[in-house]
């Protein structure tokens, strides 16, 4: 099938420049042999496995010593595990059963792979794992895995998704990345973002593209253009302030010391709309005191920017471990005990990390403002407002991410003083979509209808029980998005400390009565990309 | 042959994970010497392998049981003590 010129494949975009160059295709991978069993001897298959590991280990030196640095430990590992004894161990009983080497090592790996399932830790390395596997059946059968790419040209490679070892191999020749799948917090997503790769992922249309054909890729616009050059590349919108202070209050997002003394000394943001405070935890072997907790606390309240500051309780799970919590392995980490459900076996430690905010809050003088994740029901929010104004004089508030409290959300009148809406979980929990899956990827997008729908119920209740309502996920980074949260009735938007300049802009070059036009325009909207594209056209014609 | 027994706790925040499960390999590779990892009580694994090691699902602050096949006293407490720090994290 051939494409016009000009012809628009659509996808998510990652990064702000654009790039034109000549499709790659990285070809999906011919499928392995079935596992069979070997006429030859055991003698024979022993030693065809030995070769086979020997060139995958081989290869694997290879990427590790072109990737250099910390990727290079990662390829020493891997060797490690591919090469380990008891696994050729069993991998020779198969043998002896009769199997052929490429179903041995196949059935060997599977065996570690169910020792080691079941528990997140180990879930990367089941990965590696079974990708080895695959290596090693695929030299036995002579079937290419590795990119090939070359090293001049400009190539925009195309392909379903790309892995660590696939991505450790882009030459300087990748101009552009297109994914047919895989979402904006995919690998592929986040290698590109650092390394300005621009990229559109979960592009399934691009399946149509021949190798040598020339596109667009345009990120900010959220497509691929058959045929087209820089000049059609969507420009990012520019926006000029025209008044002193955005609409809402910008706060910053911060989880530790120096991010607090980043956003003070390098934006404009008036608090702090969330401060993460499970970083602290994360790397202690042991329960902090109250003393060192409020030490800690202290500093970091005094560095942070002018403004309230609104912390939140640990917001850790069994895939997020606190070390000293002991938290058992649960088959849903995401749905499991997590964030305030912790205080069902850690009462103790979620009063001492209030009680040591009490303390901070006093010494320092600030504002500040308590709040609690994963809150599901009204009596939960209840439990945790009591307990937080029995220990202490911040202002009380819950984190919305569960669709069961975003639906209650009038009913929280009189129990907090203000809630604060984490769109990445609330996405997460309200498709039904794990946020790290790849085939999901367009379900986590902030545009997605359902989701906007939600924050207009959110803040239509927050106004009718009236307190206020904050956005503190990764949506309210987006400049145009931020506009559409202060058009829906959202008080403030807290930020990453990278894009509090950009959202202050977008958020300063319109008054109210546009924002809610604009906000208006995306409600009725029945797609992610109908509604960008809506919020785009009315900012564009600011 | 003697079997040296020693006691030694995982402190590393994630367990035995991968990392310093091939370091134990490494080490116990090149000593050549049987030496063998698990918890009192439970069934123990060789050291040879850390896919083994893995697979016990060791979580920080666990104490693990190791024992050395060898004559020299010393080296099984020098294979201990730099085990022992392999699992520092």
């Amino acid at each position: 099938m051939s494409l016009a010129a000009g012809a628009v494949l659509s996808g998510l975009g990652v990064g702000l420049n654009s790039a034109v160059g000549e499709v790659f295709f990285v070809k999906p991978q011919e499928p392995l042999p079935e596992w069979t069993k070997s006429s030859k001897s055991a003698a024979d298959e022993t030693a065809e496995l030995k070769t086979a590991i020997a060139n995958v280990a081989a290869n694997l030196v290879a990427l590790g010593e072109r990737a250099g640095g910390t990727s290079a430990e990662i390829f020493e590992a891997l060797t490690f595990l591919l090469e380990d004894e008891e696994l050729f161990e069993l991998a020779e009983t198969h043998i002896e059963a009769g199997w052929s080497a490429a179903a041995a090592y196949g059935k060997a790996v599977d065996t570690f792979a169910e020792l080691l399932g079941g528990d997140a830790d180990f879930d990367e390395r089941v990965k590696d794992l079974q990708d080895l596997s695959k290596r090693v059946q695929a030299d036995i059968a002579g079937i290419e895995m590795a990119l090939a790419l070359p090293e001049i040209g400009r190539l925009v490679l195309v392909g379903e998704d790309f892995s660590p070892a696939d991505t450790a191999q882009f030459t300087k020749a990748v101009v552009g990345v297109i994914t047919l799948k895989g979402g904006p917090t995919s690998h592929t997503a986040i290698i590109c973002r650092s390394r300005s790769i621009p990229a559109v992922v979960s592009c399934g249309s691009a399946a149509s593209l021949n190798n040598g054909d020339t596109v667009l890729v345009d990120p900010v616009g959220d497509r691929v253009l058959f045929g087209g050059d820089e000049s059609l590349a969507t420009k990012a919108i520019t926006y000029i302030a025209i008044h002193e202070e955005p609409l809402i209050p910008v706060r910053a997002n911060i989880g530790t010391l120096a991010d607090a003394e980043n956003a003070t000394a390098k934006t404009q943001a008036v608090g702090v709309g969330l401060f993460r405070t499970e970083l602290l935890y994360l790397n202690s072997k042991v329960v902090p005191t109250v003393e060192e907790q409020a030490a800690e606390y202290s500093s970091i309240l005094a560095a942070a920017p002018q403004g309230p500051i609104v912390v939140r309780t640990i917001d850790a799970g069994s895939d997020k471990p606190v070390p000293f919590l002991h938290m058992p392995h649960e088959e849903n980490p995401a749905l499991g005990v997590r964030g305030f459900r912790l205080i069902q076996d850690h009462r103790d430690f979620i009063e001492n990390q209030l009680k040591s905010l009490e303390i901070a809050r006093v010494k320092t003088g600030r504002e500040v403002w308590v709040m609690a994740p994963m809150i599901a029901t009204v009596e939960e929010a209840k439990q945790f407002s009591d307990l937080a104004r029995s220990l202490g004089g911040y202002k009380v508030g819950i984190m919305v991410e569960t669709p069961s409290i975003a639906a209650l959300i009038d009913q929280l009148a009189g129990i907090v003083d203000f809630v604060s809406v984490g769109t990445n979980d609330l996405s997460q929990y309200l498709f039904a979509a794990d946020r790290m899956n790849a085939n999901l990827g367009s379900l986590s997008n902030h545009w997605q209808p359902a989701l906007i729908r939600t924050l207009a119920r959110i803040a239509d209740g927050a106004a009718k029980g009236g307190f206020s309502v904050g956005v503190c996920g990764e949506s309210a980074s987006d400049p145009a998005f931020a506009v559409v949260l202060a058009g829906l009735g959202i008080d403030s938007v807290s930020v990453s400390v990278s894009q509090v300049g950009a959202v202050r802009t977008s958020l300063s070059a319109l008054d109210l009565a546009k924002a809610k036009e604009v906000a208006n325009k995306v409600l009725v909207a029945t797609s992610p990309e109908a509604a960008k594209a809506a919020a785009l056209d009315a900012l564009a014609q600011l | 042959m003697s079997v040296y027994t020693h006691e030694v706790e995982v402190l590393d925040p994630i367990g035995l994970h991968a990392r310093p499960a091939s370091q134990i390999t490494k080490l116990v590779k090149e000593t050549e010497l049987n030496v063998e990892i698990g918890r009192a009580g439970e069934e123990f694994v060789k050291a040879k392998s850390a896919l083994m090691l893995m697979s016990l699902k060791i979580k920080t602050g666990e104490k693990l049981t190791l024992t050395v096949e060898t004559d020299d006293e010393a080296k099984a407490a020098d294979i201990a003590s730099q085990i022992q720090e392999f699992l520092k994290g």
